[in-house]
């Protein structure tokens, strides 16, 4: 008996680190492709041990402003963090703790946003974008962006569990209700704020139709507002052959990304189950 | 008395009238709309208002270039919806709802499994966790070129996988028979980690004294799976269903970068369809039109899900 249960978690040990070697092995193989020969990808077997191959990679960065669009996306993702955080804050505060007439409207104006596909916007907000001329500009990558659902239940629950002998110190001591959110209210749902920011950033960085909707003008490269993603795919239009640069390509915008989540994979997780409601996008 | 007492005692004595009335007061304000407006001003511009407007795009033959050119067509759109030559709407409504079911049965199924083989901890199955989740958090494009390497029949691991196996090999993307379930067993790889994670956070919250009993009661592992666990399950499994649903339906990226919809249209889906019409071929009213059936479908999917809901807060958003 003891034997067998032994065996079994053996077995589920062994099962575990095959199921995990099998996700993560398209990222090693990706890493072996971009440091390969570029003429060796044409028959079996696959190459499956790096040849340290470098070329590919200084070929890759030099044909691209990677510099540039890097920085577009975490200026983008960046905006659109804080913007997030203080939209999330402000209507969390509204809807937990304020009572109001138009309360229940207002929230379910809100959450009627979840059953609103990004792909039924995407053709409204572009007429809509190009009458405003704000395509190929920051300002329609991060504003439309700005409020989260996710973000402002997830802030709401929070006040909702918050003891109500905390506001009634508050009231008492006349503090005013922005003073409150201020000095109360931000260090109580912190972190429901870090779970906001951690997901809208990497949602922000993840995103691409949206992108490559309002950034689709053939732009001086060198002055570009697109985010690295749709720099990305452009490349591999354009290089669709020369697999080992666009290996290394992939490689290296996607690297930031995994020691992003590496990082802080723990509030990642959690954030992921509380994440469940942003199905906007 | 002095003033120090009173203010002692109304400190030491339950909440007055007066004290509950400052409370209230601190609450009830309409000062809510005001906090509330940025983020509800976001919604109406870019979301609410948008979504009504695609209704009335729907309705034209819609001049991108100059919308004062548009032409009045009425129903014209819809009717179109099932005249259409290549690539059809039915044809494409069929491709969502095949690619959206073995999302939901493959999707569930798959992460349930990896749950129940990872709820134990420990460091090596925490490690397992984290790269089963890893894909979920890496961006799709930069994915999805990968696996157009491991799908290339000359030189791609899917064939070499198959090929060592003596199995029979496939075109994966290059041929319409397998495109499809190419492009599933890419999304399942990248989406089965979040599901997978929903469920180890329902089996954490499982009680251990029903299992407990079950097997005092010399239950098997599988009828206290079947019996214990699933039953608990249940509400979890449902949003689970929900959400993949839903971003299965509107999944958009994938088709993009792996199979363009093709080849000959086999993996075009509804949201595909509309991009492709409204912004490829600039039929924006007739894409308009697609959008409007893609929002019916979405909503229609989160009412279902309203109905059947079990409870439980943290379902309350879908």
């Amino acid at each position: 008996m003891a034997g067998a249960s032994r065996a079994g978690r053996w077995a589920r040990r062994v099962l575990a680190v095959a199921i995990g070697v099998a996700f993560v092995f398209p990222f090693y193989w990706t890493v072996v492709i971009s440091l390969g020969h570029p003429g060796e990808f044409s028959d079996f077997p696959p190459v499956l041990v790096p040849h340290w191959d470098w070329s590919n990679w200084s070929r890759a960065w030099h044909s691209a402003p990677w510099l540039r669009l890097f920085g577009n996306t975490i200026l983008i993702a960046s905006c659109t963090v804080v913007l997030c955080l203080i939209t999330s804050l402000l209507a969390g505060f509204a809807f937990g703790v304020l009572r109001f007439p138009g309360r229940k409207v207002l929230t379910l104006v809100v959450l009627s946003v979840l059953m609103m596909p990004g792909t039924v916007l995407i053709i409204p907000d572009y007429v809509l974008a190009n009458d405003l001329h704000l395509l190929n500009t920051y300002w329609i990558q991060i504003i439309p962006w700005g409020a989260s659902v996710f973000g402002i239940f997830l802030v709401r629950q929070f006040f909702l569990t918050m003891p109500s002998e905390i506001l009634d110190a508050a009231a008492l001591d006349g503090a005013s209700r922005l003073r409150f959110l201020r000095s109360i209210g931000v260090p109580m749902v912190r972190p429901a704020l870090v779970i906001v920011a951690i997901n809208v950033f990497l949602g922000s960085w993840n995103s691409f139709l949206w992108p490559v909707i309002m950034t689709n003008s053939s732009m001086e490269s060198s002055s570009t507002v697109q985010p690295v993603e749709v720099g990305l795919s452009t490349f591999a239009n354009a290089e669709g052959t020369d697999f080992p640069g666009l290996a290394a390509a992939v490689t290296f915008t996607t690297l930031p990304v995994m020691v992003f989540f590496l990082l802080l994979q723990r509030q990642f997780i959690r954030g992921a189950l509380s994440a469940a409601g942003g199905v906007r996008g | 008395m002095t003033a120090t007492t009173e203010a002692a005692k109304a400190l030491a004595a339950p909440p007055g009238p007066a004290r509950r009335n400052r409370a209230r007061d601190f609450r009830a304000t309409r000062w809510g709309w005001a906090y509330s407006a940025p983020a509800v001003l976001v919604f109406l511009a870019f979301v609410i208002i948008p979504t009504g407007y695609t209704f009335y795009v729907s309705l034209w033959k819609w001049n991108a270039l100059n919308p004062a050119l548009s032409k009045f067509k009425g129903l014209g759109n819809y009717s179109r919806l099932f005249n259409a030559t290549q690539p059809t709407f039915l044809s494409s409504l069929w491709h969502s709802l095949y690619f959206t079911g073995a999302m939901v049965v493959g999707g569930t199924a798959i992460s349930l499994a990896l749950a129940l083989l990872l709820q134990r901890g420990g460091l090596l199955l925490n490690s397992t966790r984290v790269a089963v989740f890893l894909p979920h958090a890496t961006p799709m494009i930069a994915t999805s070129m990968i696996w157009v390497w491991i799908f290339n029949p000359k030189f791609g691991l899917a064939d070499w996988f198959l090929h060592s196996l003596h199995l029979p090999t496939s075109q994966w993307l290059q041929s319409s028979a397998s495109s499809m379930p190419a492009v599933i067993i890419y999304s399942l790889w990248h989406e089965v980690g979040f599901t997978t994670v929903v469920f180890l956070g329902g089996l954490a919250m499982l009680s251990n004294e029903l299992s407990e009993a079950a097997r005092v009661d010399g239950c098997s592992a599988w009828q206290e799976f079947w019996h214990v666990t699933w039953q608990q399950l249940r509400p979890v499994t449902v949003f689970v269903i929900a959400i993949t649903a839903i971003t299965s339906l509107q999944a958009f990226t994938q088709f993009y970068q792996l199979s363009s919809g093709g080849p000959a249209y086999a993996t075009t889906t509804l949201s595909y369809l509309v991009y492709q019409e409204a912004f490829i071929f600039s039929d924006t009213g007739y894409g308009a039109a697609l959008a409007v059936v893609l929002f019916a479908i979405t909503v229609f999917f989160t009412l279902v899900r309203r109905r059947t809901a079990a409870g439980g807060e943290s379902h309350a958003l879908v």
